[in-house]
C-alpha cells in the first residue's frame, strides 16, 4: 500500500505523468500491432515467417506432403495440453524474438533439446500405429531400441523440410501463398469486363 | 527516503525517457526488419499487369524461367511426338489429299516447344506471305494462342477488335512466344485464364470457370489452347469478325461437337476433289484427355508434362513443358513404380495399336474422296452425292478428332479407339454408297488410285505449287519479319521495367 502511495505522484504532477504513461502504453500497443503479435496466438504457419528467418523452413514445408496435414505448431509445439502448448510457444517465441532483435540468429538454425523432445513426441502422436507395430518388434533386431532411443529424423532426414534448406538453397523463392488460399477468381477483371461488353451486340 | 522530491521527479523523468527511448528503438527495429523481410526473397523487378516479356518475369523466377527456356530443346522425339520438328506430310503424304484445298496440305509440322510458337508461325506456309498490313490468307485470330502479347492487346483494344483484321496487321505487336503471362497472375503468381474463348465456352455449357479447383486449373490453363475450336464469323453484332469459339455447347465428345457443327451448318472448307463440306479438327487434346483414366483419377496436365523437380532445397514445378516420356522419373514413376522401358513400351503399345486403325480409316477416306471425285466426273447430281458427302465429312471429322489430339491415343486409348471405330464404319458406308452410285453411272471397276507416295507427288496431285509458296515465304521472312521485330523492339525498349531493391528509391 505504501509502495503504491509512493508511486502516485503529487497532485500537480498527475496530469503530465498520466500523459506520459499513456504515451508508453500507446507505444506498447503500437509495437504489438507492428509486430503482428496477435498472429502468434493462432496456428497459421505464416506467423512463422513474419520475420524472414524461417522462410526456407516455410517454403520447404509448403512443398511437402506434410503441408496438407500439419502446420508448424502441430510439430514444433507440444500438443499434450493447452497450457503446455502456450507456455512452450511463449518461451520459444520470446527467445526467437529476442535473438532476432539482437541480430544474433545463426546461419544454420538447429533445434534445442526441448524442441527436439517436442517434435519427436509429435511424430509419435500422429504416426503412433507405424512406430509401435508389434509384429515388427518380433523380427526386426533392436526395433524397440531404435524406436525409443533415436529420433525419427535420424533416418527420415527429408521429412518434411528436405536436407538442404539454407538461405542460399532456397533463395529466389518468393514466399508462396498456401494453396488452400489460392485466389478463386481465375478470370482477370479486365477480361471479365471485356467479355461482358463484348457479349452485348 | 533521503531523496528529495525534486531528485525523485528527475529520476522518474529520466527513467521514463529511457523506457520510451528503448520502446522506440524496438519499434524502429521491428520496422527495419519487416522492410528487410519484404525484400529478402523478393523480386528483382516489379512485374506489371499484362507484362508480355518472359525474360522480365524470369528476373524474379529464375528456376521456372530457365526450365521454361528448355522448351527450345528439340532433341527428343517419341513414337509420335516430342519436341522434334517432323514434317508430317513427308511422313504420311496421304494427309495432303485429305486436307486438299486447306492450309494444312501446304505445310504441316509436328509442333516444337512453346519457345518456337512465334517463329514457327512465321515460318509455316499456312500463314502465307503477307506483304504488308491487310494482306495474307489468315486472320488476326490465328495469333490468339501464340503469345502473352495477346491478352495485353485484348486488354488494350478489346476482344472482338483483336480478332478483327488480317494476321499480318498484328505482326509487330505479337512477338513474345507463349509464356508466363498466359497462365499466371502478375501479382500473386496464381494460375489464371487469359483467353476469353475458354471462359465463354464454360459459359455456353452453363458453368462458371471461377468455380474450378486449383488442380483443375493446372489443366485448364492448358485448355485455353489445346482444344478444338473454330472461327465463327456470324456472331450477332460481330458479323464478319472471325471470332474464336470452342464448340462445347453440347459436350466434348466427337459426336457432340459434330452435331454442334451440323446444327449451325459450319464447315472449315470445301474439299476440291469430293466437294464435301469438311471440318478440320484442331487439337482436342483437353477434350480427349478428359475421357481418360488419368483425368478420372484427378491427374492434371501439369502433373505429367510439368512435374515437380528439386534443386537444392527447393521443389518447384518444372516449366520445361514436354513429353513425359522424356522425363519418366519425375512424371510416370512418381505413381507407377515400374521400369522406365516398361512404362514407355506400355505407352507405345497403346499408340501403335490405335495408329493401325487410324491409318486404316485414313486409307478409306483418301479413297472415298477420290471415288467421290470420280462420281462427279461421271455426272453425279447433288442429290445423289448429298448423303455420301455428309458421311465423308463425319468420317474425316472423327479421324481428325483422334489424329489431331496428338497424345489422345495414350490419354484415352479406349475413347480414341471408339471414335476411330465409328469413323471406319461411316467411311465404309460412304464407300458402299459410292460403289452403288458409280455402278449406276456405268463405272463397274475400281477407281484408279493416284500415285501419292511422296509429299511432292501428293501436293502436285492436289494442284499445289509449293515452290512458288516457298519463294514468297522467303521474301516475307526477308522483308517483313525483320520489320515486325524491329518495330516491336522499339516499342518494348520504351517500356521500362521497375527495379525492386532496398538500395534504390
Amino acid at each position: 500500500m505504501s509502495l503504491l502511495k509512493k508511486l502516485i505522484p503529487p497532485q500537480n504532477w498527475q496530469v503530465p505523468v498520466v500523459i506520459l504513461c499513456g504515451a508508453i502504453f500507446g507505444l506498447g500497443f503500437f509495437i504489438l500491432r507492428l509486430s503482428n503479435a496477435a498472429s502468434y496466438l493462432g496456428d497459421d504457419p505464416r506467423a512463422c515467417i513474419n520475420c524472414h528467418v524461417m522462410t526456407p523452413q516455410y517454403i520447404t514445408w509448403e512443398h511437402s506432403s506434410h503441408r496438407e496435414v500439419a502446420t508448424c505448431n502441430d510439430c514444433h509445439v507440444p500438443q499434450d495440453n493447452v497450457v503446455n502448448k502456450y507456455y512452450f510457444k511463449a518461451k520459444d517465441g520470446l527467445y526467437h524474438a529476442t535473438i532476432f532483435t539482437l541480430r544474433l540468429e545463426p546461419q544454420a538454425i538447429k533445434m534445442k533439446p526441448a524442441s527436439i523432445q517436442a517434435v519427436q513426441n509429435n511424430c509419435i502422436r500422429c504416426h503412433f500405429p507405424q512406430v509401435t507395430d508389434a509384429k515388427m518388434a518380433g523380427w526386426v533386431d533392436n526395433h524397440l531400441a531404435n524406436r525409443t532411443e533415436r529420433t525419427c529424423w535420424e533416418c527420415h532426414r527429408h521429412t518434411p523440410h528436405g536436407r538442404v534448406r539454407s538461405l542460399s538453397a532456397t533463395g529466389f523463392q518468393i514466399e508462396p501463398l498456401p494453396v488452400r488460399e489460392q485466389q478463386h477468381i481465375f478470370v482477370p477483371e479486365w477480361l471479365e469486363k471485356a467479355i461482358k461488353e463484348n457479349s452485348q451486340p | 527516503m533521503a531523496v528529495s522530491v525534486k531528485t525523485r521527479n528527475w529520476l522518474l523523468f529520466i527513467a521514463t525517457v529511457v523506457v520510451v527511448f528503448l520502446l522506440g528503438m524496438l519499434a524502429s527495429s521491428i520496422m527495419d526488419r519487416k522492410a528487410e523481410s519484404r525484400f529478402a526473397y523478393q523480386p528483382q523487378v516489379d512485374i506489371g499487369e499484362g507484362e508480355p516479356r518472359n525474360e522480365v518475369w524470369g528476373e524474379n523466377f529464375p528456376r521456372q524461367y530457365q526450365s521454361y527456356l528448355r522448351t527450345a530443346d528439340t532433341a527428343f522425339a517419341s513414337y509420335q511426338g516430342g519436341g522434334n520438328l517432323r514434317d508430317m506430310l513427308e511422313e504420311d503424304p496421304r494427309l495432303v489429299v485429305l486436307w486438299a484445298g486447306y492450309g494444312f496440305s501446304k505445310d504441316y509440322n509436328q509442333g516444337r516447344g512453346h519457345y518456337y510458337a512465334i517463329e514457327d508461325l512465321h515460318n509455316t506456309l499456312r500463314t502465307g506471305a503477307p506483304t504488308g498490313p491487310g494482306t495474307g490468307p489468315m486472320p488476326s485470330t490465328c495469333w490468339t494462342c501464340k503469345s502473352p502479347d495477346v491478352p495485353r492487346l485484348m486488354n488494350e483494344i478489346g476482344i472482338a477488335e483483336f480478332y478483327e483484321g488480317k494476321w499480318a496487321d498484328k505482326g509487330p505487336e505479337v512477338v513474345n512466344y507463349i509464356g508466363c503471362a498466359d497462365c499466371h497472375d502478375a501479382k500473386t503468381m496464381s494460375l489464371r485464364i487469359s483467353r476469353p474463348a475458354l471462359v465463354e465456352a464454360f459459359e455456353s455449357m452453363g458453368k462458371d470457370i471461377n468455380q474450378a479447383t486449383h488442380q483443375e486449373m493446372r489443366s485448364l490453363v492448358c485448355a485455353q489452347c489445346h482444344v478444338e475450336y473454330y472461327f465463327n464469323k456470324n456472331l450477332p453484332g460481330k458479323e464478319g469478325t472471325p471470332y474464336l469459339v470452342f464448340p462445347w455447347k453440347n459436350g466434348h465428345s466427337a459426336e457432340d461437337m459434330e452435331k454442334y457443327y451440323d446444327d449451325i451448318a459450319f464447315s472449315d472448307w470445301t474439299h476440291p476433289i469430293s466437294k464435301a463440306r469438311m471440318l478440320k479438327a484442331q487439337h482436342p487434346g483437353y477434350e480427349v484427355y478428359m475421357t481418360g483414366v488419368h483425368a478420372k483419377r484427378g491427374v492434371s496436365c501439369a502433373d505429367c508434362h510439368m512435374p515437380y523437380r528439386t534443386e537444392g532445397g527447393q521443389k518447384f514445378t518444372d516449366h520445361h513443358i514436354q513429353s513425359p516420356l522424356n522425363n519418366v522419373a519425375n512424371s510416370c514413376q512418381v505413381c507407377h513404380r515400374e521400369e522406365t522401358q516398361d512404362l514407355v513400351s506400355d505407352v507405345y503399345e497403346r499408340q501403335k495399336k490405335f495408329k493401325s486403325n487410324l491409318l486404316a480409316l485414313e486409307d478409306l477416306l483418301v479413297r472415298a474422296h477420290i471415288e467421290a471425285g470420280k462420281a462427279w466426273e461421271l455426272g453425279a447430281t447433288d442429290e445423289q452425292m448429298d448423303a455420301i458427302l455428309t458421311d465423308i465429312r463425319h468420317a474425316q471429322w472423327r479421324w481428325d478428332y483422334t489424329a489431331a489430339s496428338h497424345g489422345g491415343s495414350f490419354h484415352s486409348p479406349v475413347e480414341s479407339g471408339r471414335v476411330v471405330g465409328t469413323g471406319i464404319n461411316i467411311a465404309q458406308e460412304a464407300r458402299i454408297k459410292l460403289t452403288r452410285l458409280l455402278a449406276e453411272l456405268g463405272w463397274g471397276q475400281p477407281v484408279p488410285y493416284p500415285d501419292i507416295s511422296t509429299k511432292e507427288k501428293a501436293q502436285a496431285f492436289v494442284g499445289l505449287d509449293i515452290a512458288k509458296l516457298e519463294a514468297e515465304k522467303e521474301e516475307f521472312k526477308k522483308n517483313i519479319v525483320p520489320q515486325w521485330l524491329e518495330e516491336a523492339r522499339k516499342r518494348e525498349a520504351s517500356q521500362t521495367v521497375k527495379k525492386v531493391s532496398l538500395n534504390q528509391p
